[in-house]
Parts: structure tokens; sequence; C-alpha cells
């Protein structure tokens, strides 16, 4: 009987272990490290300075003169200087009516450079990965930009593909959403995510004011980045994801029409931006940061915030309180050492910077993104982080967070931790040293001195 | 320990109770071991995959009004200013040759002589088809869309943004923590993909609901050129969407229709010939179009032979795969040529057969790659005659007809293959959980009873 007891109590012990091992080997297969990120840095012959923006915008003749001077003082305004990308096809005066290979031509050498880059660096070959998933935004052919890359690098038959498009600019958590949640479901998967925007057949050429400032601030970029879950490249990863959170506002009328591709009264498709885009994001901005709060602030600054709502609450004050000014109170520093803002325009990125608290530093490297490649919709998180390692600002345990916005009307935000000292100046390399600036002033308000006097 | 038991049971509860003491057990050895096996077995129960379930689909319905009979299309083509009395003579070859009906639609840009596509036309046209079929997968299932927690649209060839996955969003009122996510450029195979994806979510989200909407929009997409590899969409694809609901809720399980089995994904892009069969191109005049190669019977061929590898040993029989196997490496061994490939018996593993019905000679040949009977593919052609080539949703149109004929029972095995632009197969194999009766609603409904109509091999039209 002792025997008996001793045996079946044994059996069920081994069980009781292999349950927990199983357990703990799920939980440590469950991580999503980054192992590394390129971004796309195009060729100098694709740069656009004001100047040429000024004459891409005078060789539309529908335009009159206030259209004129109104886009030249958004392009004067941007905070974006002489160094950025435009498409070839724009470039060489194909704007208006650029071919599909001229589509595909800009989308292939921002995923195959930055492709090609990445492998090289992670020693991984292609037909060890897993999970390849491509969000661009604004142009999906058929076969899709995954099959694309499929069969340029001959992956494998059974790599799961997904091409999302229409998602907007804030597009890259949604992928490392989708990723993050086939890792749990898989061991050791290993994935590919490039990130990218259209802008060759998205040129606007009517004269619609609220769809004409897309052509203002859009710009060539891109990166490829890849992910994993498997433990052991644990030790050759730069950041591990902590959360994710995604704010989906689009069941108001407002928000959703509020960042729209429609066509304008001539019949021309344009990027449609409306006065109630700030509002929207602001409501997108709170929704998210409620639930993002409790998940990376230390419990301390929860509590604080808790009393000091209570207070608020107990002994009511005269002052009207809105969303922003109270997530002002919340302290984001306290869990966030660095931030990775979206960069919509200089406008966008002071928002979010006064929201949440944040000094002239913390937003630095959005600006400075913004100053030295435009605003490259879902791809712009990566080149401000790219920033931040260039600037060797990204230490062991450092905590980074990123937040983007985008059309639908959406927020979405991602939690990184830093897993060792990054020192790689990447797509930054070559300029970092000039960076920050003097002044972010464009050279030419002299010039262009008349468009702010319009 | 079971045969101790069961001598314990003989005995009586007198005698066991007296035997108690002697067999040394006391109340807290007792009490460790059950708590021991109650925490096994939840841990277990816990650690298993989580069961996904298709609670109820729902296919967009279109109007008489969208019809094409072959004499509007012959009209059109005929005054359509772009098109040559060549090209108007080889869409109406294609037409007599292609298995449709005369019930088949199109969006009512395509009706006008030539069609106007623009943007806001577009958008109508997926308004139009998503959100019926969204509303008819509500009706009959009762779900709040507040419920609704993973959302996935695919629509290959039309993707504005925003998304169609939040125009749906701001049409129902979804959460603002909805998981959504909108494929697009996938091809006519997308719908398994997002089936997929809703799976690999639905086993790290619990008690959640997932809302598929897999579509193909026509209006942006028509041909006006005159490159005959490029005039075969405007003959074969027609309007059509369908609304999914998966859910991996234990509720479900009693009310459901099917649980899903299995996914496979196939790529063969990584082979040049296969990735260029179906492409999205501009002919000489710059008229953007779908150009189809005339090897894509043979790609598609290969790509079920590859799909099947994976897919045969999950579902065959234990026969059929070492046959299988056995033909596998003899033709290894002795080349290709020295023995034919084995097509196992696929009949044996499954009921009802769902095949895209992307035009007449797909279905032949996966007819003839399966070794299928006339039977089997009958859904697949009978969609294909009165719907036309819907793409991604054609599968869901294929399941409707079956259920429609009242044929799906409890326990039946359904096996989905979808091949799409890349080129890709993917299949599905579902598990019919409860006997389905006969929908009184639905895409079929109204001409159910006309079915199957016999689908000759050429209809004389010119």
């Amino acid at each position: 009987m002792d025997l008996l007891w001793t045996i079946s109590t044994a059996l069920l012990l081994c069980s009781l272990l292999s349950i927990l091992w199983k357990e703990s080997d799920r939980r440590r297969n469950r991580n999503c490290y980054l192992l590394d990120f390129v971004c796309y840095k195009p060729s100098d012959d694709r740069k656009l300075s004001t100047e040429l923006c000024s004459d891409i915008i005078a060789r539309n003749k529908r335009l009159s003169v206030p259209d004129y001077k109104f886009l030249l003082k958004a392009v004067v305004n941007s905070g974006i200087s002489e160094e950025t990308y435009g498409p070839r096809s724009i470039i060489e005066g194909r704007e208006e009516c650029p071919t599909h290979d001229d589509c595909v031509d800009e989308v292939d050498d921002c995923m195959y450079r930055t492709l090609d880059q990445l492998f090289l660096r992670t020693g991984v070959s292609p037909i060890d990965v897993d999970v390849l998933v491509v969000n661009v935004s604004m142009f999906a052919p058929s076969p899709s930009l995954t099959s694309r890359i499929v069969n340029r690098y001959s992956m494998r038959e059974d790599v799961k593909t997904f091409s999302l498009a229409g998602m907007g600019c804030s597009a890259s958590p949604i992928a490392i959403d989708l990723v993050n949640n086939i890792f749990k479901t898989r061991k050791r998967t290993l994935a590919v995510v490039v990130t990218s925007e259209s802008i060759a057949p998205n040129w606007y050429c009517g004269t619609d004011k609220s769809m004409m400032l897309g052509n203002c601030l859009f710009r060539s970029g891109g990166c490829s980045f890849m992910l994993t879950n498997d433990p052991s490249l644990r030790h050759r990863a730069k950041m591990s994801l902590k959360c994710l959170v995604r704010a989906h506002i689009g069941a108001d009328d407002d928000a959703y029409s509020c960042a729209i591709q429609k066509e304008d009264d001539e019949g021309r498709v344009g990027f449609h931006l409306s006065k109630s885009l700030p509002k929207a994001a602001v409501r997108a901005f709170a929704e998210n940061l409620q639930r993002l709060a409790p998940k990376v602030l230390p419990v301390g600054e929860l509590a604080l915030y808790a009393v000091r709502g209570l207070r608020h609450r107990l002994w009511r004050s005269k002052e009207a309180k809105t969303d922003a000014a109270t997530a002002a109170r919340v302290n984001f520093k306290s869990g966030v050492d660095h931030f990775c803002l979206h960069t919509g325009g200089a406008a966008v990125i002071d928002a979010v910077g006064r929201a949440l608290g944040l000094a002239k530093y913390d937003v630095e490297p959005a600006r400075m993104t913004l100053h030295r490649w435009g605003n490259t919709s879902a791809s712009s998180l990566w080149y401000v982080l790219g920033y931040m390692e260039a600037k060797k600002r990204l230490r062991r345990k450092d905590r980074v967070l990123m937040l983007s916005f985008g059309a639908g009307f959406k927020c979405n935000s991602c939690l990184w931790e830093v897993l060792r000292d990054l020192n790689d100046g990447g797509a930054w390399e070559d300029c970092i040293r000039a960076y920050p600036p003097q002044t972010l002033v464009n050279p030419f308000m002299e010039k262009f001195r008349w468009v702010k006097e319009a | 320990m079971a045969a101790l038991l069961l001598e314990s049971l003989m005995l009586g509860p007198d005698k066991n109770e007296s035997l108690w003491p002697s067999v040394g057990i006391d109340a807290i050895h007792a009490l460790c071991i059950t708590l021991l096996v109650i925490i096994v077995a939840t841990a277990y129960f816990m650690s298993r995959t989580r069961p996904v379930y298709l609670v109820d689909f729902a296919c967009f319905r279109p109007t008489s009004t969208c019809r094409v009979p072959f004499a509007t299309f012959l009209e059109h083509a005929r005054l359509m200013p772009f098109f040559d009395e060549k090209s108007v003579r080889f869409q109406v070859r294609i037409l007599e040759r292609s298995g449709l009906g005369e019930e088949t639609c199109l969006p009512p840009t395509n009706h006008y002589i030539p069609p106007c596509p623009s943007m806001e036309a577009a958008c109508e046209e997926a308004q139009l088809v998503i959100f019926s079929a969204v509303d008819e997968l509500i009706a009959k299932t009762g779900i709040k869309p507040q419920d609704i927690d993973i959302l996935i649209v695919n629509c290959s060839l039309f993707s504005p943004t925003p998304s169609l996955s939040a125009m749906i969003v701001n049409k129902y009122k979804l959460r603002s923590n909805i998981m959504s996510f909108n494929l697009s450029g996938m091809g006519c195979s997308a719908g398994l993909i997002s089936v997929d994806l809703a799976r690999d979510l639905l086993q790290v989200h619990p008690n959640s609901y997932a809302l598929v909407v897999s579509t193909e929009i026509i209006t942006p997409n028509y041909y006006a050129g005159k490159d005959r590899s490029m005039l075969l969409p405007n003959c074969l694809f027609r309007m059509g969407s369908a609304a999914v609901l998966l859910s991996n809720s234990h509720r479900e399980s009693a009310r459901a229709k099917y649980r899903l089995l299995h996914v496979v994904r196939t790529h063969k892009g990584a082979d040049d010939r296969a990735y260029r069969c179906v492409s999205e191109e501009e002919d000489e005049e710059g008229n953007s179009g779908i150009r189809l190669n005339k090897d894509l019977m043979v790609i598609a061929g290969e790509a079920l032979r590859a799909n099947i590898t994976t897919v045969g040993p999950l579902v065959l029989p234990v026969t059929e795969q070492l046959r299988f196997l056995a033909t596998l490496v003899a033709r290894r061994l002795r080349g290709a040529r020295g023995w034919k490939l084995y097509i196992p018996e696929f009949k044996c593993a499954f009921e009802h057969f769902c095949i895209h019905a992307g035009g007449r000679a797909v279905i032949d040949e996966l007819q003839r790659s399966l070794g299928l009977s006339a039977a089997h593919v009958e859904a697949s052609r009978m969609t294909l005659h009165r719907f036309g080539n819907t793409s991604s949703s054609s599968l869901w149109y294929e399941l409707g007809y079956v259920e429609a004929k009242g044929r799906m029972r409890g326990g039946d095995r359904l096996w989905m293959i979808g091949f799409g632009s890349g080129f890709k197969c993917n299949s599905a194999v579902w598990r019919c959980l409860r006997t389905v009766g006969t929908p009184v609603e639905g895409p079929w409904s109204e001409c159910i009873h006309r079915y199957p109509v016999k689908v000759p091999d050429m209809i004389k039209l010119l």
C-alpha cells in the first residue's frame, strides 16, 4: 500500500511538474524581442529642397496665387529641412500621372534596401522567416507586397504573410500587435515587418485646401524590423515589448471622417484633413492613455493620481479640467524614459509633448526626425528611435514609449524595455553630429518672406 | 490502481470502512492527492488549444437590378468605346465557356457605358455589399456589435484610407479596444488567411468573438483596354461579400454550426513562374488590369499538391497516408518520371468540398487532381453559375449552397480550398457540429429549388 501510495503521488507530482514546466516554457516563449531595425535612406538624388517643392507646387496650373502662397507657407513653416526625400516620379514631373511601375519601384526600393541590410546585420536567412507583415497604407497591388518579398527572397512555402493596408500612420503598432499575438501561439518564431508609405500614387492635384497639406508634409521613408519570441536570441535583441494599447474611436462619425481619402468636387482623389482632427486626436489620445497608464506607470504614481483625482472631486476646483490637462498631471516620465512620438507635424509633436508634460529634451528626437525626414507616416516612430540610438541615449533597462496617431481615428502605443546599451548610428550615421541644429527655421524663410506676410 | 478500485467496489462499503485504516491512507494524504488531481486536471484543460467555432455566416444577396445577363454583357461590350471587335469576340468566347449563368451581378457603376468608376462609387459598393452581409449576420446570430472583440477584413483590390475595417467600426459603433486588421492585395484566397489570423487571435484571447468580412470590390477594377490576357477578370469577377462570426466561447458550442480543425497556407511565391501568373499591371496604353497567364491551371495544380502534402497527414486515414508517402519516396529515389504521384482518396476524409469558384477551368482541374465526382464539386459549379467569381467570398456562397440543399449533417467534414495571386493555395478543414436546417433567408433562398442546373460546356452567344 505504501508503495502504491508512493507511486501514485509520484505520478501526480510528475504530471504537476510537467504542467508547470509547460507553463513556464510558454511564458518564456511569449516575449516579443526586437532583434534589429533598419530605417530607409533613399538616394540623394531624391532630396526635396524647398525650392524644388516650390517648383513642383507651381506645376499645378489649377492653383491660384493664394493657394500657392498657402502651400508654400505650409512647407516653409513645417519644420521640415532641405534633406527630406520624395518619390522619383514626382521629382521627374510625373506627379499627376504616375505609372504602376513608378509606384511599385518606389515601394520596392524601400523594402529591398532595408531588408537586404536587415538580413545582413542579423545574420538571419530569409528562409528562416516564419511570419512576414507589410504595412503600406495607400498602395496595395496584386500580388501583394508580401508576395513581392517572398518572391525576391525565396521564402518558404509555409511562411505566414499579412499585407495590411488602409490602416494609416499608426499602423506600426498594429503590425507589432499582429506579430505579438502570433508569438503567443507558436514557439521559436521569427517575424519580419516592413512599414512604409506610398507617396507616388497619392499626390493631390486639385485645389481643395484641406487636401493639399498631405503634399507638403509626407515624405519618403520606411523601416524593416525583425521580431522574435525565441528566448535563445534574447542576448542579441535590442528591446523587449512590454505592452501594447490600441484605441480606435472610429465609432464617432467626426473622428472617422476627420482624416479620410476621398474625391474633391472635381473628382480628384486626395487625403482630406478636417478641422476636427485635433479634437479627434485628443479624444483618441485620452482613450489610449487611460488604458496605457495602469500598465506603464509605477504603483506610486498611480496612487498619487488617484489621490489627486479624489481630492479634485471632493474639493471641486472652479477651473475646468480638460482631459489633456488631467493627463499632464500624471507624470509619465515616472514610468517612461524615452518618447517616440509620431512626426505628424510640428503642432502634433508640441501638443502631445505638452499633454504628457515633456521637456524639450524629450521631444527633441521627434522634432529632429520631422526636420531630417519629414512625416514618413507609419515608419516615423522608427526614425525617432534611430535618433535616440544614434545619440546613445538608449541604455539597458530604459523604457521607450512609441505613440502614434492615424486615420480611422486611432491612437496606438507600445512600451519597450531596452535590453542592452545601444550605439548604432543607422540611417542617422552620417548626420547625427549635426543634430540638434542651431535653428530649425527654413533657410528659405528670407527668400519666401512674402508668404509670411500673406 | 484500476484493479484495486474494482476490488474495493465489490467488497461493499462496510468492508471498505474496516479496511481503510489497514491501507495506511489517512485523511490528509487523501486530501493532498485529491487536490493534486484537481490542480493537474485544471492546468491540463487550460493548456489545451481553444476550440474555434463558426457560429454562423451570411452572404450578400445582390438585387436583380444588378443582374448582367449574357445579352447585356454582349451589348455593353459592343458599345464600349475602348473595345475593338477582337476584344469583344474574345470576351464573349470566354463568357460562353465560363460556366457563369444569367443572374450574376455587377455593381451599378459597371452598368454605365462606359463605366464611371470613382472612389465614391467604390465606397458605395463596399458599403452595400459589406453592410448587407453584416446586418444579416447580426440578425441571424443576435450578436451585439459591442461584443465583437476582433475584426478582420480582406478586400484585395480596393483599400481606401481609413480602411474598410474602420468603415465597419464606424457603421456599427464597435468598441474602442477592438483588434482590427485590414488585409489587402492578398488575392482570392485571402478569406482563409483572415480565418487563420482570427484563429490565432482566438487562441490568445479567451471568450472572444471575431468578425471576418471577405469581399472584393469590382467598381475600380474594370479593365478598359485590349490586352486579352487582362480581359478575363471582366468576364468572370462579380460582386459578392461574406461575413463570418467565429468564437472560442464555450457558450457558443451549443449553437455553433462548425468547428475549425485546421488551416494550411501554402505560398508558392518563391517560384517566379507562380509569382507572375496573376499580376496587376498596366498595358501598353496605360490601362490598369489583372493579367492572368496561360499556365495558371498548371500552377494551381502544383500549389494544390504542395498544400495537400501538409493537409493530408492531418485528415487522411493512415492507409492513404502510407500510400502517398510510398509514392513520394519512390519518386525521390527513382525520379519523378518513374512513378506517377499517388493522389490520396480525399473523398474518404471529407463529405463536402468547397473549391474556390475561380472559373470553370479551376474547378475542372481540381476535380481531376483530387479524383472527385460531379456531386463533390456541385456546390462550386453552381456558385460559379449563380454568382460568378466573387473572389474570397465564393467559398461561403458554396457553403451556403450545401446548407440550402439540406445536405449538411452533424459530424460531416468540410474542406475549403482557395487559390489566389502570389501564388497561394490555402485550405481550411471544418467539422459540422449539428445538422444544419435549410436556411429561410440567404442568397440561395429564392433560387435553390432551381438548382442544380446542367451547365453546358459552351453556350453559343455569337
